[in-house]
């Protein structure tokens, strides 16, 4: 089936989907990672002009939604790596149904709390 | 009536064909592919054998989950009856798919018990209590119908993995008290089709018939592959 | 195409396996080949619930198995073979512990046994309830150990070649392509299992369908004692899926519409525990004389767990809940199961001996396609299994030691063209205007209705002539399907072309026989006649239908006597 057995949309429990969104996050996570080294080597132009006009391009109020999508994409990678390390000790899969549900609400827990900070930060 | 729209495949081209089949009270889907054969198209090709849920032939794809056909009664779906082949394996024709890598791969993993003091001639009793008997027992109903696998994310991008099915059974030997060949069988689960492939979908504990965790023999295979290794490398 | 192996195993069940492995073991340097029509695990024999008989533990001796499964068989059984097989059951129960079967446990880690019908002791070995299920695996998984083992799954045999009253081989369609190939072999063994689907109402899997029995018999190796069909007390309403004895070897009562244990009419001492053939009389007679309970399917009898609570039901009987559950819609922790007698085990077949050697040189038959005759007029239930096992093993021994000391055998060009002909122009090209599904689905009605539990002359008769009748029909069948790669369309109407060519055999056999003994009960001859009867029945081919002689059943200890419970 090749990689589309990763995106297939019908018959697919909440589990393979989470399966699914932890590649897509990993991805975007490892393209935030590029683009953050990108920056931080900038900082080798010792004036700051290179880093300021990147910095200028991404730190903005339009850009806030970008910014609070990648926190959901880190937050929702960490949460669910741990529930992932969790079962990968052979640990509580039993209780898969009840973790996923709890991760769930943690990852939302944790972005809202995180968007309310960061929108009375650029707000304020 | 219940309309079941089987997808077909003959060799050179795919396509859905649908049949009426009249459903009653407690009818299988199993019995609706025989209804088909037997009075509308006899060209039809499905794999059963046991009807009881135990042979593990007739596993295909039913509404677009992996069932076994036999189980699996055509009124709870409602009047629309989907039936595809299990995806992850080649189709051979219609809703028959090859089975031959499934079996090499179970082959692959030892899965027979492993004794120095084997005595064919003279076999002598071996003694296992019902609480050992029970830490692998689950692991022993395994009918090797092939639904995990068809719906392994891992399995659908490398062939090779070894799959669900295959590390149940090398986990079931591990944990049987019985045993001796756990280090013969760590060795062909730690490579690089074995256990580190998995990625925790979960989707073969969630498609299983027999209810038996494929995803935790995966991880308590994992877990002791892992301290296996840590011990050669520490010399214990 | 050819292949050529020096050992050729048809069917890949638990007699199957174990030749296999026996001959494995024989010799590292035999090539064997085992070909079944399903891939091995897929056998009929996983079906094997409630347990194996085996002598294992203090009390229990050879001397008291042989005499159950001597009197269960109404004398029919020959007593050296009973003798002999009794004694190799314990070290089949062993060896398969060896192999990681997992038995069931007593507290201090001893293999677990339990009562089961026909057995004065305890001693069916048992892996919950699904003990066929379980040895099934184990065999294969120790089969697949033996690298000259080579296994053919998803061919589907055609034809037996036989030269010179010498075997030469097999023919076999390879599903997946269609192509036919021809298995040569110094010595071939037969383990193709009963002829169960010849019944509508039947415990069988699809695929048992007396393949091996008919080929035998069509090349002029006589079938023993097929009108022995035996019937299951139990089985599930409406598909016939099989409700273990195990049940009311765990303490399962059986019902009738006032509530009441009729066994105890028909079966003072052991009850529900009787031989099959007795309880399902039992049943069918109350059934007849209006004593059933109703419901959707006809009247049925009530298998009542309930007393025995979830936690015993869970622990011994969880396939029996789950297929209740699943397939009738009843929790027998809540409800009694509904159950009517149901055909079971075909105690006939390929005339062996008890070295499983045929008339045929080379040719070796075991399991349920044989008649060794341990099982006689009625098996007790766990005899199966463990006669798999044990000539299983003896024939895989026997063909591996033919083997060693035969030359090379061939399948000549002329041969190959007439088998290739005859599937592929007569069969698959040939058109006609009959369905074969039609013709089996009037062979089993006629089955069910005139060759059940109890038979009678006229029925008998009518049985006869309608099978002929079917047989004449199917000259002239049509297969739709034309195509080559996995016709399983061709595959059906060839083992409809088998089926018929046994109920023949059946038939006839059981019209004949005028006594009742065992599973074969006569109306119009309710006795048991030893001084005519106590015979075995051989059929042999003919063109016009089957030509019979008898021959003497071996009695050695156990004289006849009269069957009480």
């Amino acid at each position: 089936m090749g990689i589309s057995g990763w995106f297939k949309l019908g018959g697919r429990s909440v589990f393979s989907w989470a399966f699914t969104f932890q590649r897509l996050t990993g991805i975007v996570l490892l393209i935030y990672l590029l683009a953050h080294l990108t920056y931080l080597t900038s900082l080798l132009d010792k004036t700051g002009a290179t880093y300021e006009s990147m910095i200028s391009l991404t730190v903005s109020r339009q850009f806030l939604i970008f910014d609070l999508l990648l926190v959901l994409c880190g937050v929702f990678h960490g949460i669910n790596g741990l529930r992932i390390i969790i079962h990968e000790f052979g640990f509580a899969h039993e209780y898969r149904k009840p973790i996923i549900a709890v991760a769930a609400i943690l990852i939302v827990a944790v972005w809202l709390y995180a968007s309310y900070v960061m929108c009375s930060l650029t707000g304020g | 009536m219940a309309e079941f729209r089987v997808r077909r495949y003959d060799g050179f081209r795919s396509y859905w064909q649908s049949f009426e089949v009249p459903a009653k009270r407690g009818m299988t889907v199993l019995e609706g592919l025989y209804y088909i054969k037997e009075n509308l198209d006899s060209s039809l090709a499905f794999r059963a054998s046991c009807r009881m849920g135990i042979c593990g032939s007739c596993a295909v794809k039913i509404n677009g989950k992996p069932r076994l056909a036999c189980e699996t009664q055509i009124l709870f779906l409602g009047d629309k009856i989907t039936v595809e082949p299990l995806e992850n394996y080649r189709v051979i024709k219609d809703l028959v798919t090859d089975f031959e890598g499934f079996f090499a791969k179970h082959k692959a993993v030892k899965p027979y018990l492993i004794r120095k003091d084997e005595n064919y001639e003279e076999p002598k009793e071996l003694l296992q209590t019902p609480e050992q008997l029970n830490e692998y027992y689950v692991f022993t109903l395994c009918i090797k119908c092939g639904a995990c696998y068809s719906v392994c994310p891992a399995a659908s991008t490398l062939d090779s993995y070894l799959g669900p099915a295959a590390m149940a059974a090398a986990y079931r030997f591990c944990a049987d008290s019985r045993d001796e060949g756990q280090r013969d069988r760590y060795e062909v689960v730690s490579s690089s089709q074995g256990v580190w492939r998995c990625h925790l979908a979960m989707e073969c504990s969630e498609v299983c018939p027999k209810n038996i965790e494929p995803a935790k023999a995966v991880q308590m295979l994992r877990r002791s592959t892992a301290f296996s290794i840590l011990r050669g490398i520490l010399g214990w | 195409m050819r292949v050529q192996h020096d050992i050729v195993i048809v069917g890949a069940g638990l007699a199957g396996m174990r030749a296999a492995i026996a001959a494995a073991e024989k010799s590292s340097r035999l090539s064997i080949a085992i070909i079944a029509k399903t891939y091995p695990i897929r056998c009929h024999s996983v079906c094997a619930e409630g347990g194996t008989a085996a002598v294992l533990r203090e009390g229990d001796s050879f001397d008291l198995h042989a005499w159950d499964t001597v009197k269960g068989s109404d004398f029919l059984a020959d007593q050296d073979a009973v003798e002999f097989f009794v004694r190799e059951c314990p070290k089949e129960i062993l060896r398969l512990d060896n192999w990681g079967c997992p038995w069931s446990r007593n507290e201090d880690g001893t293999i677990a046994q339990r009562p089961f019908g026909g057995h004065s002791f305890n001693r069916a070995t048992f892996a919950k309830d699904r003990t066929g299920f379980h040895e099934v695996h184990t065999l294969y998984e120790r089969m697949i150990k033996y690298d000259n083992v080579e296994i053919y799954p998803e061919y589907f045999i055609t034809n037996l070649i036989i030269e010179e009253n010498t075997v030469q081989g097999v023919s076999a369609i390879e599903l997946k392509t269609g192509n036919l190939v021809f298995f040569e072999a110094k010595s071939v063994v037969f383990a193709t299992g009963g002829a169960g689907r010849l019944y509508g109402f039947t415990t069988y899997s699809h695929q048992v369908t007396g393949d091996g029995m008919t080929l035998a018999y069509r090349n002029g190796i006589p079938l023993k004692d097929m009108e022995f069909i035996q019937f299951h007390p139990t089985g599930l309403i409406p598909s016939g899926i099989l409700m273990t004895e195990g049940c009311r070897g765990e303490g399962g009562y059986l019902l009738n519409k006032n509530g009441e244990r009729f066994m105890k009419k028909y079966a003072p001492e052991k009850m529900e525990l009787g031989p099959r053939d007795i309880v399902s009389r039992a049943m069918w007679t109350e059934i007849i004389e209006g004593r059933g309970l109703e419901g959707d399917y006809g009247p049925y009898i009530a298998l009542d767990l309930r007393h025995l609570g979830e936690e015993k039901i869970e622990e011994r009987l969880p396939l029996i809940r789950d297929a209740a559950i699943k397939f009738a819609g009843v929790d027998p922790v809540e409800e009694p199961i509904p159950v009517k007698p149901v055909a079971h085990y075909t105690m006939g077949g390929i005339h062996t001996n008890v070295r499983c050697e045929t008339p045929v040189k080379g040719f070796f038959a075991a399991g349920e396609c044989a008649c060794v005759s341990i099982h006689g007029a009625n098996r007790l239930g766990t005899n199966s299994t463990a006669e798999c096992l044990v000539f299983g093993r003896v024939a895989g021994e026997n063909a591996a030691e033919y083997a060693m000391n035969a030359k090379e055998n061939k399948i000549t060009e002329e041969a190959m063209r007439k088998e290739e002909s005859r599937i592929y122009d007569e069969l698959l090209g040939k058109s006609g205007d009959e369905s074969p599904y039609q013709i089996k689905r009037e062979l089993n009605e006629t089955m069910d209705k005139n060759m059940w539990i109890f038979r009678e002359e006229s029925e008998l008769k009518e049985a006869v002539k309608k099978i002929k009748e079917l047989k004449e029909r199917y000259r002239n069948v049509e297969i739709n399907d034309r195509s080559r790669g996995f016709n399983t369309d061709l595959m059906m109407t060839i083992e409809i072309g088998y089926m018929l060519d046994l109920a023949e055999v059946v038939a006839i056999g059981a019209l004949k026989r005028q006594e009742s003994r065992g599973a074969h009960y006569r109306i119009d001859y309710p006795k048991r006649d030893d001084e005519n009867w106590l015979k075995h029945t051989m059929a042999y081919y003919t063109p016009e239908g089957p030509r019979f002689e008898y021959i003497p059943v071996t009695v050695t200890k156990w004289e006849p006597v009269e069957r009480k419970y």
